[in-house]
């Protein structure tokens, strides 16, 4: 019962064939005994000192470029707050992002995306996946993708996590379209480790060995001459699972130095993006944060000083323990929204949903500090220099980290191309 | 406009067939001849064939298969006790004709048809309660994609079979691309925007001879009533293909692959409707292309319909369509057993779509109940010679339902109904687990139903609450409850073993269990309560052999 989605459209799934060539090349070992073994070992040294990983800051319901990387104080749009200096000669951010402002070094910003997108979803879907949603067609996100060309097999953890306000934890399959579920995003919700990581209390670890033990020695009985790739994923999802059982500490941010969290910040986003760290240093590939609520229709100044006031002094804190660790040269950092906000003001003292001219920031892997690119006009109401979109983004994460975004996917032996070949990489802004 | 027709063994071909076909006495069962045509298909097969399967393996393979869960160990016991020759065609029918059975083929067909799509125009119950009376009747597939493609959900009685047009909200692309890959086992998807650069069969007319049926067809929604189906008078299939540098436009008549093209009366203008449109109003025209498509498709000229169900129906029993993928019937991609395919197709068509009936003979085939071993000295057997039975991975409802029954859940809520007991009632009782299991364990919305293994379903076993406390010892006599009143190891084992896995343990079993209640006499319930798990955790249990 598998549709043949394709033509330009993928297909949903490689064959369970495929996929385990995929993984048994990655050195997974899946005839033997499951991937422990590889984690101590040299290979897995060396690929750690190679990886990049990407986290990226979700300022969910729709930031305000004027009220952060691209401020027109003292114009009609421009709203109450100054633009301040900051550590790069000429750039002016918010004066809402004083730590931020200390940050500009390591920051690039980009001042001119048009995506043309006022819908949450929509907007959210095109920054996740650099293509626009169609019918009959999913597209993996960024995260998934770079799960796959970007993690290494030999870490259990997942390779693409999203740390949620609140909510429901779990697992989204659709994420990782094509791709398979292996590369989905896991949900933390409120930071919670993933469900059921946690041993039921009155089984003991060495009671839990030896039921393991049994159903391994059944299993060896049963598959004599039944062997396939749907066994072996089957047997092997109780590999993985038992894997990150043994890292679950990696999910504990109670094992940080309290002085630590502290400059985090105590409230939600705060220990989350302790989390993030955590992840990232842990060899998670793709972490994302999701601070909300940005999508201020009402009280758009009152609800940002707020907001920033939390995102500022947290991101800039998480930049610079990223840097201390020597993790931020190997890991891009992205801050972005679904789109940004209208320059006209409404008569709630609020601004609607705009993707007509908003900002990003960029930082870390591959990223040129203190660098801007593009303009928008006095007013903020047009893009008037090197207009870019979420094509052209998709690109630039892939050249910040190493990777070619004219390579394909392929699916059922079609190519899918990776970036949307119409665009391009924005050049000035990499490293 | 003429097809090029040799492709589809269609219309012109299709007389003569369906003559011959009713001409050949059928001296020989469907399930003799199924072996015959399996065992010619590979030129080494006596060599590769495994034997059949033993009593055990049988009976679990065909009670999942069957009615969709696992036997309770008093029937398996009874099973592997009977000393009848006969016994294997006595489960067969009796399996056939239980109301487990109409309720397992309700699920599948629930799967195959809306591929767990959620919509809000007909509630799932209704539309699961309208296919498991069905099944339970035994209606025949041509009249059930009759009602299913007649409905427009105007009647409340009829309505939840409008569901197949309703939940994909009317969408003439998502119906067409949906209505030749259930049905027709053609997947048109690629044509839609050009002649498919992959299947060459599958020419862009195709497609939208299809959507011609389904383009005037919208969702209605009346005053305070819920939607229904409309359709308009006008409104033409037409269509360019991305790949034309000249962009020609061209024009599709409704018409399925090879088949007639439906006469359409013509009106003069302003007499198109028996009910005009207006504001509010749900128009009627006096002559409805949908209203042609479920008869067009089901009509015994129509050899690509037969062959589908027959095909699909295939799978379901042997693990892979004899076509495969079962979407994919095209002269590319010939089926495994061509000669086969047609008999099947022709029989489940001479049969008049009697769905159970041809189970069966599915079912007594030698094909279906092999061993899912190789014989001896045999490495690998390709799995389309069907020389080997294949591992099916159950779905998330068998799952849900042997994992219940292999706990003895199921056996706690028999016992407690009393003489309110009847499949209805137990099944009310038991399935509100089952959606659990569908969203850890089934396929997204609208994806394919393939079997994946993922970490999280993995953790769901080892870790979840919920078969813990299925495991958890109980005074009702449920799985550990039963094996704590036990006291001898080997009884134990027996106990264990025909619960779960349906099958007596062996010699080194027996001993394994020995010993793992010998370690344990200081936590002998907890023990029991880790084997158990074991059992179930294991792949033997995972899939069906």
């Amino acid at each position: 019962m598998k549709p043949f989605y394709a033509c330009n459209s993928p297909e949903h799934h490689l064959s369970r064939r495929q996929f385990l060539a995929g993984m048994a090349t990655g050195a997974l070992g899946i005839m033997g005994g499951g991937f422990s073994s590889f984690i101590h070992s040299a290979v897995a040294g060396e690929l750690k000192s190679s990886e990049k990983r990407v986290l990226l800051i979700w300022l969910h319901g729709g930031v305000s470029q004027l009220e952060t990387w691209d401020p027109k104080p003292g114009t009609s749009t421009g709203g109450p707050f100054q633009a301040i200096p900051t550590t790069v000669p000429g750039v002016h951010i918010s004066e809402l992002l004083p730590h931020c402002a200390k940050q500009m070094h390591r920051l690039a910003l980009i001042r001119s995306i048009n995506t043309a997108e006022n819908d949450h979803a929509k907007g959210a879907y095109l920054m996740h996946t650099g293509r626009k949603q169609m019918p009959n067609m999913e597209w993996p996100h960024l995260g998934a993708v770079m799960a796959k060309l970007l993690g290494s097999p030999d870490n259990p953890l997942p390779g693409y996590i999203h740390i949620t306000p609140r909510g429901q934890g779990g697992f989204n399959k659709q994420d990782a379209a094509f791709l398979g579920p292996r590369y989905c995003s896991v949900s933390l919700a409120d930071g919670k480790p993933p469900e059921n990581l946690l041993r039921p209390e009155p089984l003991t670890e060495s009671a839990d060995r030896q039921r393991n033990d049994l159903r391994q020695r059944l299993n060896n009985r049963f598959l004599q001459g039944r062997r396939t790739a749907e066994t072996e994923a089957y047997t092997q999802s109780y590999d993985q699972a038992a894997q990150i059982m043994e890292r679950r500490a990696v999910f504990d941010i109670s094992k940080e130095p309290p002085k630590l969290a502290e400059r985090y910040g105590s409230h939600d986003f705060g220990r989350h993006c302790l989390l993030a760290r955590r992840l990232l240093e842990n060899g998670v590939t793709f972490v994302k944060v999701t601070h909300s609520n940005y999508d201020t229709h009402y009280e758009n100044f009152e609800f940002h000083i707020e907001q920033l006031g939390e995102f500022d002094q947290t991101f800039a804190t998480l930049l610079d323990d990223l840097d201390q660790r020597g993790l931020l040269q190997s890991t891009l950092v992205i801050v972005m929204s679904e789109f940004g906000r209208t320059p006209k003001i409404n008569r709630n003292y609020g601004r609607d949903h705009w993707g007509t001219a908003w900002s990003i920031a960029l930082a870390g892997c591959g990223i040129q500090g203190g660098a801007v690119v593009g303009k928008t006009n006095a007013d903020g109401t047009a893009v008037t220099d090197r207009m870019v979109g979420a094509g052209h983004l998709f690109h630039t994460y892939f050249r910040a980290l190493g990777l070619n975004p004219k390579k394909n996917h392929y699916v059922n032996q079609q190519p899918i191309p990776m970036a949307d070949p119409a665009a391009s990489a924005i050049e000035e802004i990499l490293a | 406009m003429s097809y090029p027709l040799p492709r589809y063994r269609w219309w012109l071909a299709v007389g003569l067939l369906i003559t011959l076909a009713a001409a050949a006495p059928a001296q020989t069962p469907l399930h003799q001849r199924i072996d015959e045509l399996i065992a010619a298909g590979t030129p080494d097969f006596e060599r590769l064939a495994a034997p059949l399967a033993d009593d055990a393996e049988f009976l679990r393979r065909v009670y999942l298969d069957l009615t969709g869960t696992i036997p309770p160990a008093a029937e398996a016991r009874a099973f592997l006790n009977d000393p009848s020759p006969d016994k294997r065609r006595q489960l067969i029918d009796r399996l056939l004709a239980s109301p487990e059975h109409a309720r397992h083929m309700a699920h599948v067909f629930d799967v195959m048809l809306m591929e767990r799509r959620t919509g809000r125009h007909v509630p799932p119950a209704a539309w699961h309660e309208y296919l498991r009376a069905a099944f339970a009747e035994n209606k025949p597939w041509d009249e059930l994609v009759r009602e299913i493609l007649s409905a427009d959900g105007e009647d409340a009685q009829r309505r939840p079979a409008a569901k197949f047009y309703l939940d994909r909200d009317g969408e003439p692309h998502l119906l067409t691309r949906d209505i030749s890959r259930l049905f027709l086992g053609m997947n048109l998807t690629c044509s839609q925007c050009h002649d498919s650069p992959i299947v060459e069969d599958y020419k862009q007319d195709l497609y939208y001879g299809i959507f011609a049926f389904l383009n005037r067809s919208f969702l209605f929604t009346p005053k305070g009533k819920p939607a229904v189906l409309a359709e308009k008078a006008d409104g033409e299939a037409t269509f360019q293909s991305v790949f034309d540098p000249a962009k020609v436009t061209k024009t599709a008549a409704p018409r399925l692959p090879g088949g007639p093209l439906v006469k359409e009366p013509m009106f003069e203008k302003g007499q198109e409707y028996e009910v005009a449109p207006g504001k509010d109003v749900k128009p009627v025209p006096k002559f409805s292309r949908r209203a042609q498509l479920a008869a067009q498709l089901t009509a015994p000229e129509n050899v690509q319909f037969r062959r589908n169900i027959a095909n699909r129906l295939w799978a379901l029993m042997m693990g892979r369509g004899l076509i495969h993928p079962l979407d994919q019937d095209h002269s590319a991609n010939p089926p495994s057993h061509p000669e086969l395919l047609n008999v099947l197709a022709d029989e489940i068509g001479a049969m008049k779509f009697n769905l159970r009936a041809f189970l069966r003979e599915l079912a007594l085939s030698k094909t279906y109940q092999r061993a899912s071993v190789p014989p001896p000295g045999v490495k690998e057997v390709a799995p389309e010679t069907f020389a080997v039975a294949r591992l099916k991975p159950l779905s998330p409802e068998q799952l849900a339902l042997a994992m219940m029954q292999a706990t003895g859940l199921t056996d706690v809520e028999r016992k407690a109904l009393g003489d309110k007991l009847s499949e209805a009632a137990l099944y009310a009782k038991l399935s509100g687990n089952l959606g659990l299991f569908v969203n850890l364990f089934g396929n997204r919305p609208g994806q394919p139903a393939d079997f994946e293994a993922t970490m999280d379903q993995a953790l769901f076993v080892a870790n979840g609450k919920l078969l813990r406390s299925w495991l958890a010892p109980n005074a009702a006599g449920n799985l550990t409850g039963r094996l704590g009143q036990i006291q001898e190891a080997d009884a134990v084992a027996e106990e264990l073993y025909l619960s779960v896995l349906t099958r007596l343990p062996t010699e080194e079993e027996r001993r394994e269990v020995a010993d793992y209640l010998k370690e344990r006499t200081q936590d002998r319930a907890a023990a029991l309560q880790e084997l158990a798990w074991a059992l179930l955790a294991s792949a033997e249990f995972r899939f069906n052999h």
